[in-house]
């Protein structure tokens, strides 16, 4: 869980907050409130969730109870692989 | 529905005629119309008591789209010229869009308090409020002061456009502007106080003023989530409110057609969905119309300097005349021109020439790009087209968009086309790269669709089974994303890089 949540924090600092403090998100932050993540960002996101830790995504699992924080990616992450 | 020629006008008559329907809904806030009239009043009002001055620039800075509207409408009735601002935004480009308007007053929300010292440091602000929403809870307690008198000449708007190309330039939209581009509108989709839409596009730009203007002259209701973050959280608003209408851009319908449950879905009442912003593909078109077999597809094209609507496509010719954008609204004349401002023969190609009351005033202090684009009070829109013989316009490209390879003239539109009807492609863009033999060769830019697979060697052949030989693409790039605009235009600029 741990870990997961460090890679997640790592993909989206990379991808969408580039140089920002490591304190600029918090896990429980929502990505949608914040604009921190757009329309194709989503999309970036669960190609990575589905290439990093082999799960399929469906079309019906998009929606911010799975992907809208880092908290919520980590549970839904260990939902699918568990 | 009765004719207005002043953009504040709309608001107030739908508050008269119908005070308890629901204007907007947000979230779980539900506005009726008399209660965002008063909203705009208690504005207005506040504007006056801060001395605004007819003809000055009001900005506005809030992702709430209640505030948004509210404050829109208010400062149009204060005499003001309504700014609206990107809020997905930079200290430069704060910066430079209130520099170059001069704004007075910006009117916005707490989480933009961080761009404060940014704000206050332009010279002509003398006033940055963060609590819209104070302003019509505590209103103002003194004399109420008289509101100017607006004439359909004066201007309404400035909307900064997107950029696709160089640096943005501010299009002046005059009350008569809006209101007879507004009308027609609302003439040729057909909304009444009965209509509902889904309002996906942020307003600051002209595709969202433009569903915002339409459905408040109908005294319909605007649902708004302007976040496209998660499809399905907008398709079960939808069905929850029983929407009527959806608006979008093509990545709109391409990400509910390619990456959301909308299949799973019914939306009994939906009965018109638009697509603007760009050209949609005859094969999106196609799937558009087998996913929603029941509802009308309106295909439209405007430009920001047309406030913004121009033509539109009937529901009836989606298939016939598919890849058109059909023809002139009504109150707009459109002719295809040779360089030379003549008319072009049918099948010949030209430039969109337009004239109407919706035609922009200008661009704000820039009298020398005005005059590049508004001659002899037509506007020279820079897209490419043909007629065909029934007179529906087809679209080739942009004027800077053109191709030159070798001794051929390449608009990018037709293999965009033709590498769409590749099944897996999700999106494409085709530009010119240079050349040293050719001048520039054509590069393709491409999205595969989710689990899909193409190779290059697959597109290649497609290509040209399809296409004759000097319009085949030369190279072939795999992107995970294309870069776009704000309001989901692809950005070929940065491609041409």
């Amino acid at each position: 869980m741990a870990d997961n949540t460090t890679k997640i924090r790592t993909f989206i600092f990379d991808n969408f907050l580039f140089d920002a403090e490591e304190d600029a998100l918090e896990n429980d932050t929502s990505f949608l409130e914040q604009g921190i993540i757009d329309s194709t960002g989503v999309l970036e996101l669960v190609d990575w969730l589905e290439e990093e830790f082999a799960i399929s995504v469906a079309d019906e699992e998009l929606v911010p109870e799975n992907l809208d924080s880092v908290n919520l990616l980590s549970a839904y992450i260990t939902r699918k692989t568990s | 529905m009765q004719q207005y020629d002043v953009i504040h006008s709309f608001l107030h008559q739908s508050a008269l005629s119908h005070p308890e329907k629901i204007a907007l809904i947000q979230k779980e806030e539900k506005v009726s119309y008399e209660e965002l009239a008063e909203r705009a009043e208690q504005i207005s009002q506040w504007l006056l008591h801060h001395d605004l001055q007819p003809g000055e620039r009001v900005a506005i800075l809030t992702d709430d789209a209640c505030e948004y509207v509210a404050a829109y409408f208010g400062i149009l009735a204060a005499g003001g010229i309504a700014i609206g601002l990107n809020t997905q935004t930079s200290n430069h480009a704060l910066s430079s869009v209130l520099a170059d308007s001069g704004s007075c007053i910006v009117l916005s929300q707490q989480k933009f308090q961080k761009y404060a010292s940014v704000i206050m440091a332009q010279a002509s602000v003398r006033h940055f409020e963060t609590t819209i929403r104070s302003l019509w809870e505590h209103g103002i307690r003194s004399e109420p002061k008289p509101l100017p008198r607006i004439h359909s000449e004066d201007i309404a708007q400035i909307i900064y456009t997107s950029g696709t190309t160089g640096a943005p330039k501010g299009v002046m939209l005059s009350h008569r502007n809006l209101a007879a581009n507004t009308q027609s509108t609302v003439g040729y989709l057909g909304l009444t106080e009965r209509d509902t839409i889904m309002a996906v596009l942020p307003f600051f730009y002209s595709y969202g003023n433009s569903v915002l203007l339409t459905h408040i002259a109908a005294g319909g209701t605007l649902v708004v989530n302007q976040s496209f973050l998660y499809p399905n959280v907008i398709l079960e608003q939808m069905a929850a409110e029983a929407v009527t209408g959806f608006s979008g851009v093509p990545s709109s319908f391409a990400i509910l057609l390619n990456r959301s449950s909308v299949r799973e879905y019914s939306f009994p009442k939906l009965r018109y969905l638009t697509q603007a912003g760009a050209p949609m593909s005859p094969a999106l078109a196609a799937n558009l119309s087998a996913v929603f077999p029941e509802v009308k597809i309106f295909i439209m094209y405007g430009q920001t300097e047309a406030g913004p609507r121009l033509s539109f496509l009937e529901p009836e010719r989606v298939v016939d005349k598919a890849g058109s954008i059909g023809k002139a609204i009504p109150g707009v004349t459109l002719t295809v021109c040779r360089p030379d401002g003549s008319e072009v023969e049918v099948g010949e190609l030209g430039e969109i020439v337009a004239t109407g009351d919706n035609i922009m005033a200008g661009y704000w202090q820039q009298p020398e790009e005005t005059a590049t684009v508004l001659k002899k009070g037509k506007l020279w829109t820079g897209d490419l087209a043909r007629v065909d013989q029934d007179g529906f316009l087809f679209i080739e490209s942009r004027k800077s968009d053109m191709i030159k390879s070798g001794s051929h003239r390449i608009g990018p539109k037709e293999i965009e086309d033709a590498i769409m009807e590749f099944s897996s492609i999700h999106e494409v863009a085709v530009v010119g790269h240079k050349d040293d033999i050719l001048g520039e060769k054509i590069v393709a830019f491409l999205v595969v669709k989710e689990g899909c697979d193409a190779s290059e060697k697959e597109l290649l052949r497609h290509c040209r089974r399809n296409l004759p030989s000097f319009k085949v693409p030369h190279t072939i790039i795999f992107e995970n994303e294309l870069p776009k605009t704000a309001t989901g235009k692809i950005q070929k600029t940065e491609l041409k890089k």
